[in-house]
């Protein structure tokens, strides 16, 4: 049967031996045009809920990070509220993308001096990244309430210097929003930020203390 | 002592004292010196949503080049395009998300505190004119598998068409 109606090669003697009444011939014939239709809908449904399953992520426009460094001569701190963050729910990858120029800071010649090609050389590295991954993915529930520790790994870039780092991190869970935080220290100098002489080597710390608090959404 | 050489030393502790006023005055100027005032600024570039996002998809480098500067104190935009959202960042300040429909991406614009009751006048779908500082630009990341928004600061409503 299967042959007469998708065989290339079918033959004079196929069809005679298949010589069947036209009405029955045409009924399973579109039986079997039906079924096909519908196997071909199930598979695509299948695999389109597949694919969304496994592209299945939290997205956050709503962050904060934080600088802080401490001297004897000063304190200084610069907050962004500008970045963008993703954790990929199935396989535990969270990337920050962090725009520099949108750090501030309470004086106006410490944000010139941030920027400038010294420091941070903003209009050349324009963004910071952080691209991680969740070691410990397995004992955060996103779809139960609760406060989970975290422990992210992965490579820090700032000012086009890539280092590796590991941090503790807190995911909360609640009510079908997830925030996550983390505090750990940046040495600038891995960054290639020094200070060779002048007001910045004495009142900039060599290790600088990062705040990150993200809020994410179901994408 | 002459006469000679006490002029010279009065001279001199003038000279000196003059120069510890105007270095003390510079510093203090310095340390002292105002945040940018951006909406008392010069606006650089009129341009369209759809316009500096396309900008930025077709030359990255280019369009950085054209409107971050090495001190921050990047250009001034003055922006036409249609509101998508107004939402509320961690420090409390409204932000407005303008995106044409079709567009890879769009503007998020930080209010300044000061401009919340404009931003909070915006509804989606109206179409609206906002000053700011840009901050970066729209890329595709490929980590986060996304166009990343382009970011503008201090901002304020210019015009909006109600």
């Amino acid at each position: 049967m299967k042959r007469a109606f998708f065989s290339k090669s079918t033959s004079r003697h196929d069809i005679n031996i298949m010589r069947v009444p036209s009405d029955k011939l045409k009924t399973n014939y579109f039986r079997m045009k039906t079924n096909l239709k519908q196997t071909i809908i199930l598979s695509t449904l299948f695999l389109l809920s597949v694919t969304a399953f496994s592209q299945e992520r939290l997205v956050s426009n709503n962050t904060h990070i934080r600088f802080f460094s401490s001297t004897p001569a000063e304190d200084i701190e610069s907050n962004n509220y500008a970045s963008t963050s993703t954790i990929n729910l199935q396989n535990g990858n969270v990337v920050f993308s962090v725009p520099m120029q949108s750090f501030e800071f309470k004086k106006s010649l410490m944000q010139r001096h941030f920027n400038q090609e010294k420091f941070l050389h903003t209009s050349e590295f324009p963004t910071a990244r952080l691209v991680a991954k969740i070691t410990n993915l397995s004992e955060i529930d996103f779809s139960k309430d609760g406060e989970y520790d975290a422990v992210v790994e992965g490579d820090l870039t700032i000012r086009g210097v890539t280092n590796s780092i590991k941090e503790p991190g807190t995911i909360t869970v609640k009510g079908g929003k997830v925030d996550a935080t983390s505090k750990f220290f940046v040495t600038l100098a891995d960054y290639d930020v020094t200070f060779s002489g002048g007001k910045p080597s004495t009142n900039i710390a060599d290790k600088v203390e990062v705040t990150v608090h993200a809020e994410y959404i179901k994408e | 002592m002459s006469n000679k050489k006490k002029k010279i030393i009065k001279i001199g502790a003038i000279v000196i004292a003059a120069g510890l006023i105007v270095g003390i005055s510079v510093a203090l100027y310095l340390w002292n010196l105002p945040h940018r005032d951006v909406q008392g600024t010069a606006t650089d570039y009129e341009l369209t949503t759809s316009e500096l996002v396309t900008e930025y998809i077709n030359d990255w480098d280019n369009a950085n080049a054209k409107y971050l500067a090495e001190d921050g104190r990047s250009k001034v935009l003055e922006v036409t395009g249609t509101v998508v959202r107004v939402t509320e960042n961690f420090n409390g300040q409204k932000v407005v998300f303008m995106r044409e429909e079709g567009d890879k991406a769009g503007i998020n614009f930080t209010f300044l505190p000061e401009a919340s009751s404009n931003a909070e006048k915006l509804n989606p779908g109206q179409v609206a004119t906002l000053k700011g500082v840009i901050r970066s630009g729209v890329y595709f990341d490929k980590d986060l598998e996304m166009f990343v928004h382009a970011v503008v600061d201090n901002a304020d409503l210019v015009a909006d068409n109600q």
